[in-house]
């Protein structure tokens, strides 16, 4: 299994010359760019939305002096992720991967597009996916490697989320079939984008607002604990179509005999249902996490607390929910990675949200749809869970260094 | 002065603290021994009210701590536990100040307070002020927890086992610099132990406690000489007893006039650690100096023997 000479050599057999050091995770990985770059189609060109395309290579992707530039650049990077140790070195050379292949496809969609033609759709094909995925890997793993603090993590998402904005700002991907999808929606793609944050945002609010004091009520009082702890794991294990399907009856029922509740836009289907699902899924992380936090305080630093005359309001506010923080603020990033996603099962019950362009995609076959949907509201769980970790490790003052 | 009337506490059928009474002078430190589960923390959570007493009283300068609301009492009483429970999320600058905090002092004042704490349990401002619990030693996190009780300048400093997580060589040191913290600030003092040296160390009295009982509540030297039940005298150490004694005389009591030769004890000695010098040097007598250093006397084996046997 270990063929690749290490760095360590077995006690007993000197290494006369220095070995060269060669990264495992990094050899697997340029094989995997080597298949990506000369096997696999960088782009699929369709002659219009909806037929089954023809990929094409890199090489016939871009104009010659475009492709040679390209290649030499991403073999450049699988050389570094094979021999390069310091992290920061494969960190800077999978950014520059990134940073050319993500305009390279912008490119190569103008590039193959017959001038005038404003039916055929040009879109990212497996091998541009792999090149993605592997330099994303290299990334991922210098940055583990580098061991970022939380404000090194911020500053990090903060220049990847700026890349992204530069290139669909400056219009480089703007032939691309995905962006024609986004052209033709604009309105209602950030109409829907709005809805999605407001869904996924909304009931982690509202499951703070009621979780808490419930996760507080069952710390203080056991006998609740274990009641409303098992009450909220049965609805977790509810499919949330079957969730949505046991809320159109109570909800329709409410909106035909309430004025009140019709007029605050509550109906059986929309956005009510899906949003009182995502809340109830809501409610077992937030109290569970609530319960947990509150339950790892010292009892002694309780014990000193009350000795020294903290009352009650003084000793939850300064010392058990700050103890509890890092907890429970892990329970609220379950919640809000969790919602961004489910959100999306909004559209299914016209909840609306970025849902709705994945299923609207689904009914057409039209796969840049789907990933209009799709693509941004990976972006956002990834964002929030890096901005929440970050939150985390900066509220866990003095536990550790 | 604090005077504890009839004090018992029962969980349900379970007597813990069984009309317990006795009163801790002006400056005193009052040890409490005794086996563990002998209700001596039940005991002293009933003076600053973590626990609510059954039955009895407890005065603090004559006035009832029951008509005192529960927090204001807390704060005007110091309470160290042997974890000392310091907040982990808190510099030592801001555990230190938290009862001057919720008193509502100014900013200035706790700066001050704190820095004069810091100071007088050895710990640099400079240095220890911003650091956190976790990044200190068991006995600098033992000395934040004492200057923390100390912070508002309490009358009245209950300890329950403090130097109960300290390693043997710490804890003598760390029992010294309490002795000596306290002689200067004047603080009364109840203090909870199960090790009898700590008890002999520390107490101007000694209360021994058994089964939720007070079996004998006396100082260092009656206990030694009038234990009051067997259980007393078995807990005090037979074989410990002559070394015990001599530990709490000093050679002023045993000094004779006349020379000596060899290196001087001086005065305010124990003839504990006397004998002991005695020993070592293989001598019958060594000379007894004062403080400034001037001989004034003789100590001999013969007469810290003849003490010793006197005092029994
Ligand atoms: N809150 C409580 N409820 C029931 N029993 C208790 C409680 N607190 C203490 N006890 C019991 O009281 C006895 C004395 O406890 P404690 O005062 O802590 O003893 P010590 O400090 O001398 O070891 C023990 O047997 C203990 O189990
Ligand atoms: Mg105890």
């Amino acid at each position: 299994m270990n063929t690749i000479p290490s760095r360590t050599a077995a006690p007993g057999t000197p290494t006369l010359r220095p070995t060269l050091h060669l990264d495992r995770l990094g050899s697997v990985i340029a094989g995997l760019i080597g298949l990506a770059l000369f096997l696999s189609p960088f782009v699929t060109y369709r002659a219009n939305r909806i037929v089954s395309g023809e990929g094409r290579l890199l090489v016939d992707a871009l104009p010659p002096a475009g492709a040679l530039g390209t290649i030499v650049v991403v073999l450049g990077v699988a050389l570094c992720a094979v021999l390069a140790r310091r992290p920061l070195i494969r960190l800077a050379a999978a950014s520059m991967g990134l940073g050319v292949i993500f305009p390279a496809v912008g490119f190569s969609a103008g590039f193959v597009t017959p001038a005038g033609n404003t039916f055929a759709r040009v879109s990212p094909a497996i091998g541009f996916w792999l090149l993605a995925l592997a330099f994303a890997l290299i990334a991922a793993d210098a940055l583990t490697r580098l061991r970022f603090g939380p404000w090194g993590r911020l500053v990090a998402l903060g220049i990847a989320a700026g890349g992204l904005a530069l290139l669909l700002l400056s219009g480089a991907w703007n032939d691309l079939s995905l962006m024609k999808e986004y052209a033709n929606r604009a309105e209602s793609f950030w109409r829907e984008a709005r809805q999605h944050l407001w869904l996924a945002f909304g009931s982690m609010a509202a499951a703070c607002l009621v979780g808490l004091p419930l996760g507080l009520a069952g710390h203080r009082i056991p006998a609740l604990r274990n009641a409303i702890l098992q009450g909220l794991g049965v609805v977790q294990t509810i499919p949330s179509i079957a969730l949505f399907g046991i809320l159109i009856a109570p909800l329709g029922y409410l909106a035909a005999n309430v004025p009140l509740a019709a007029a605050l836009g509550i109906r059986g289907i929309g956005a009510a249902p899906a949003f009182i699902a995502l809340f109830l899924y809501s409610l077992l992380p937030v109290v569970a996490n609530t319960m947990a936090g509150l339950g790892q305080v010292p009892a002694d630093v309780i014990e000193a607390a009350r000795g020294m005359g903290l009352s009650r309001r003084q000793r939850l506010f300064q010392v058990e929910l700050p103890l509890a923080l890092p907890v429970i603020l892990a329970g609220i990033r379950i919640v809000l990675v969790q919602n961004l996603g489910l959100a999306t099962i909004a559209a299914l019950i016209g909840g609306g949200g970025l849902g709705t362009f994945v299923f609207q995609g689904i009914g057409q076959s039209a796969i840049d749809l789907v990933l209009l949907g799709a693509l941004p509201t990976v972006a956002l769980s990834f964002a929030a869970a890096i901005i929440l970790d970050a939150i985390i490790d900066l509220t866990q003052r003095g536990a550790h260094d | 002065m604090i005077e504890i009337e009839h004090l018992s506490k029962r969980y349900g059928d379970n007597i813990v603290v069984d009309d317990v009474s006795f009163t801790v002078g002006e400056g005193e430190i009052a040890v409490v021994v005794g086996t563990s589960g002998a209700g001596k923390s039940t005991l002293l959570r009933m003076i600053n009210r973590l626990v609510t007493p059954n039955e009895g009283r407890v005065l603090i300068d004559g006035q009832d701590t029951a008509t005192i609301p529960e927090d204001e009492l807390r704060h005007r009483i110091g309470y160290v536990i042997q974890g000392y429970g310091l907040f982990p999320h808190r510099t030592v600058a801001e555990n230190i100040a938290t009862v001057p905090r919720l008193l509502g002092w100014d900013r200035r004042r706790i700066a001050a307070r704190v820095e004069e704490l810091l100071d007088l349990f050895q710990l640099d401002p400079g240095e220890f002020a911003q650091k956190f619990p976790h990044q200190l030693s068991g006995g600098q996190q033992q000395r934040v927890g004492v200057a923390r009780a100390l912070a508002a300048k309490p009358a009245l400093l209950l300890m329950d086992e403090p130097f109960g997580s300290l390693d043997p060589v710490i804890r003598g040191k760390a029992q010294d610099d309490l002795l000596a913290i306290q002689r200067r600030l004047g603080t009364t003092i109840v203090l909870v132990t199960h090790d009898m040296n700590e008890a002999f160390h520390l107490g101007d009295r000694i209360a021994v406690m058994d089964g939720a009982r007070l079996l004998q509540y006396a100082t260092p030297a009656d206990l030694l000489t009038h234990p009051a039940e067997p259980f007393v005298e078995q807990l005090v150490g037979t074989a410990e007893r002559p070394f015990r004694l001599l530990s709490l005389v000093t050679v002023q009591d045993a000094m004779e006039p006349g020379h000596a030769e060899g290196e001087p004890i001086i005065v305010s000695a124990t003839l504990r650690d006397a004998l002991a010098q005695l020993i070592w040097h293989g001598r019958q007598d060594l000379p007894v100096a004062d403080a400034s250093g001037t001989l004034i006397g003789r100590i001999s084996v013969d007469g810290i023997l003849k003490r010793g046997r006197s005092l029994a």
